[in-house]
């Protein structure tokens, strides 16, 4: 018997993550307790603030720093992952998302906090969120959180459930796979160095604050190639806008999903997270009586690449499944106007369940 | 440490005419270079603010980051640094000193090893003047400010929560003899440096004596704090892998809730449950249920058996429903369905379709859940009871949960006598 807080702590670990920097809270308490036995480094923030603070301390020296919420501890860390976005920095946040508003039911899972993170960079810019949507996928998504991370020189969220990472399975261990091992030496670059000065792949060369060998900057406030803060000019705005086109330019080395197609199917069933399962469940329940459907897994959540849209767009009828009021994942694609081609599988307070989602796609 | 080169660089200093932040910034330079630092030996830390303005001045190097937040921010860049032999200095304002107040205590507390620079100079510079949480009551009077709270004391509570070395200066000729002697100490100093604000506050050094606090000068003498390195293993190693040796007869999925109180052994039942049909061939989840104090009140667990994988974790419709107190029933009574066997303790009012026995009497207060669970083994006959009592061969509470095990088959005999 395993869970999903086992999986990503272990794989995130065996990735190269250096450091857990956590402050407990339901339901990632899972996420701190074997981060503590098994991180290299384990410390204990006194709020969430200085959590993610001290986190990009560590990786402004060259650290992978992990750490693990929920959504109160997100709103209090909202205006540092601005600050790590802002100076590229490599880290990665475990977010478990649970009931709310506000304090909501702790003990309750959800998938509400959808639309919070697509805005949570001021300016509207991207930020990758991996959605594990089994223990597979758990395994295999800390990975790539990592390598994500380390590669494009941003914060990484991890964006789970509580029905999925307390939840403990049967798991056959040997059907994870070896992870891929991430480069961290520093990328080759045009001299003289300058902390914030791109290439062509508009991610510029990492090197740690300490370091021996070039003076390094690092800045929140909008900042020129050298680091430095500069209000407005061309190189200081290009500067800012590289953060968005870094991240959308290449959005396909980090964009996921898993599509079980139905040849002749006019129906398809969209899922994140822990609704996955359910709708894994759903469409053996709809073909078992005669029904074509297809299943589109959607594991990166954010942001959103062409080829979800055109999925989507391939199919006559189109069913999102989420553990939410309103089918937030489908109100990122479609927005809130009704359309008639557009159906959602609800469910607030509870898991939805596959003969829910059954009954909605019929 | 690399040769010694100068810590500021040529730029022009950035403060208004007479602001006192430049002999801060020139002395907190004088001071590393006498010291022996080269530029890349230093990282200042910088915050928001006119404070913040101090990056360009710096030939090492440099993070600017957020109001107040500098100090935890330098927490984590000293915790971090490969090497000790680097020197990480915080500069931040009085306004960003009350903001993260918080972060200089736990810095003081945990006696970081970095050097943080509070430059007061009694007010909000870059947004009009506004008084500040270290404003003194006197300047607050002479601004004609009607609030009238005594202000912090950072140097007194940097020390109170443990900094090595916490220390106010006035007199800025003393600036650099007393940062040389804050960042030689190993542990985690405050200097908290007096600053004219020419803008919106006084005009001339010789005014100051009039709105400040007197210089004091603490110290503790503490461990510095690190983070400690672990070499760990593997979590999936300490997994406990279960080779299936018994056989299952059961087709369909199943779904059971076993309900009971906190305490009650009620998710350590279920997980037995779970494993022994994982011995059995089968797959299983199990999740648990009970209110966020989890010492009291109910205590639910779901458990899945199937021969086929588990994909929905959720169960609508339970085909067992084992409760063994009054606060599991309660919680549990409304997901009975006509689909649910029902097998109630003794104690509990049931009605007469219920399955009622003393699981309570024989298994004891903790083993009350595993007697209801092994009688419902036995008696759905899902997978052979030796896989239950296999699963809790390795326990350190073996013995007792056999004990439990066994009395439920006392009951079950029982029923056999009724019968008969």
């Amino acid at each position: 018997m395993i869970d999903a807080s086992r999986i990503i702590t272990e794989a995130l670990v065996q990735s190269g993550s250096d450091v857990f920097i956590g402050y407990p809270i339901t339901p990632s308490n899972l996420f701190y307790s074997y981060s503590k036995e098994r991180f290299p480094e384990f410390l204990a923030g006194p709020d969430e603030i200085s959590v993610l603070q001290w986190m990009c301390g560590y990786s402004a020296a060259g650290k992978i720093p992990v750490t693990a919420t929920a959504f109160p501890g997100l709103a209090l860390m909202t205006e540092t992952l601005n600050m790590a976005y802002m100076m590229e920095l490599p880290m990665v946040l475990v977010i478990t998302q649970r009931l709310g508003p506000s304090t909501g039911s702790a003990t309750t899972g959800a998938q509400g906090d959808l639309k919070f993170l697509d805005g949570i960079i001021s300016g509207g810019f991207p930020m990758p969120i991996f959605s594990p949507s089994n223990f597979n996928d758990a395994w295999t998504l800390s990975n790539k959180a990592v390598k994500t991370a380390i590669e494009f020189r941003t914060p990484v969220i991890i964006l789970t459930s509580k029905e999925l990472v307390m939840t403990q399975r049967s798991f056959n261990i040997n059907s994870l796979e070896p992870l891929e091992q991430i480069n961290r030496t520093p990328k080759v670059f045009e001299p003289p160095y300058k902390p914030y000065k791109a290439g062509e792949d508009k991610v510029p060369t990492f090197y740690p604050l300490g370091n021996n060998e070039y003076q390094t900057r690092f800045n929140a406030s909008t900042h020129d190639n050298d680091g430095l803060i500069r209000k407005g000019t061309p190189e200081s705005l290009a500067n800012t806008w590289r953060l968005r086109e870094k991240l959308e330019e290449r959005i396909n080395e980090y964009s996921f999903f898993e599509l079980d197609t139905d040849d002749g199917a006019d129906d398809l069933i969209v899922t994140w997270g822990v609704s996955a399962d359910a709708s894994r469940d759903a469409i053996n329940l709809l073909r078992k009586k005669g029904k074509k459907v297809s299943l589109l897994i959607v594991k990166t959540i954010l942001p959103i690449s062409q080829n979800i849209y055109n999925i989507i767009d391939s199919y006559k009828t189109v069913t999102f499944a989420e553990e939410n009021m309103t089918g937030l994942y489908k109100e990122m694609i479609f927005g809130k106007r009704k359309n008639s081609k557009v159906k959602v599988a609800t469910k607030f307070g509870s898991m939805l369940t596959p003969s829910e989602i059954e009954e909605i796609v019929n | 440490m690399e040769a010694v080169k100068k810590i500021l660089t040529n730029t022009k200093m950035p403060f208004c005419p007479g602001c006192g932040h430049g002999v801060c910034v020139r002395s907190i330079s004088k001071s590393l270079e006498n010291l022996g630092y080269g530029s890349k030996d230093v990282i200042i830390v910088s915050d928001i603010g006119c404070s913040g303005l101090v990056d360009p001045l710096f030939a090492t190097h440099t993070i600017h980051g957020l109001h107040g937040r500098s100090p935890a921010l330098g927490v984590g860049v000293t915790l971090g640094l490969d090497n000790p032999n680097k020197k990480v200095i915080v500069i931040q304002g009085d306004g960003g000193a009350t903001i993260g107040l918080q972060h200089i205590l736990e810095a003081a507390r945990r006696n970081i090893d970095m050097t943080l620079v509070v430059i007061n100079n009694l007010l909000y510079g870059m947004t009009g003047g506004q008084m500040s949480g270290l404003s003194t009551n006197e300047f607050k009077e002479y601004k004609h400010s009607n609030d009238d709270a005594d202000p912090y004391d950072v140097v007194n509570l940097a020390h109170q929560s443990g900094a090595a070395f916490s220390v106010r200066v006035n007199n800025i000729s003393n600036f650099t003899d007393v940062l040389k002697e804050a960042i030689s100490i190993s542990g985690f100093s405050l200097v908290e440096l007096s600053s004219l604000c020419t803008s919106h506050g006084l005009k001339k050094v010789s005014e100051m004596k009039h709105y400040i606090v007197a210089e004091e000068k603490l110290t503790n003498n503490r461990p510095v704090g690190v983070s400690i390195k672990q070499n760990t293993i593997s979590l999936l190693d300490r997994a406990k892998i279960l080779t299936p040796q018994f056989n299952s007869k059961i087709k369909d999925g199943i779904g059971i809730v076993i309900a009971g109180s906190a305490g009650g052994g009620i998710q350590s039942a279920a997980k037995m449950l779970a494993q022994a049909a994982i011995l059995s061939g089968l797959y299983a989840t199990m999740k648990g249920e009970y209110p966020i104090t989890v010492g009291t009140g109910f205590s639910v667990a779901e458990v899945i058996l199937s021969k086929k994988p588990i994909y929905f974790t959720g169960l609508e419709k339970p085909n067992a429903v084992l409760v063994v107190t009054e606060d599991g029933w309660n919680k549990v009574k409304n997901r009975i369905t006509d689909n649910s066997k029902v097998y109630v303790d003794a104690k509990i009012n049931y009605n007469n379709s219920f399955i009622t026995k003393d699981f309570l009497k024989v298994g004891g207060k903790k083993g009350a859940a595993l007697s209801a669970v092994s009688y419902w083994v036995k008696e759905s006959g899902v997978f052979p009871i030796e896989a239950l009592i296999k699963v809790t061969e390795n326990s350190k509470y073996a013995i007792s949960l056999q004990k439990a095990i066994e009395g439920a088959e006392k009951l079950r005999e029982l029923v056999y006598v009724e019968k008969k």
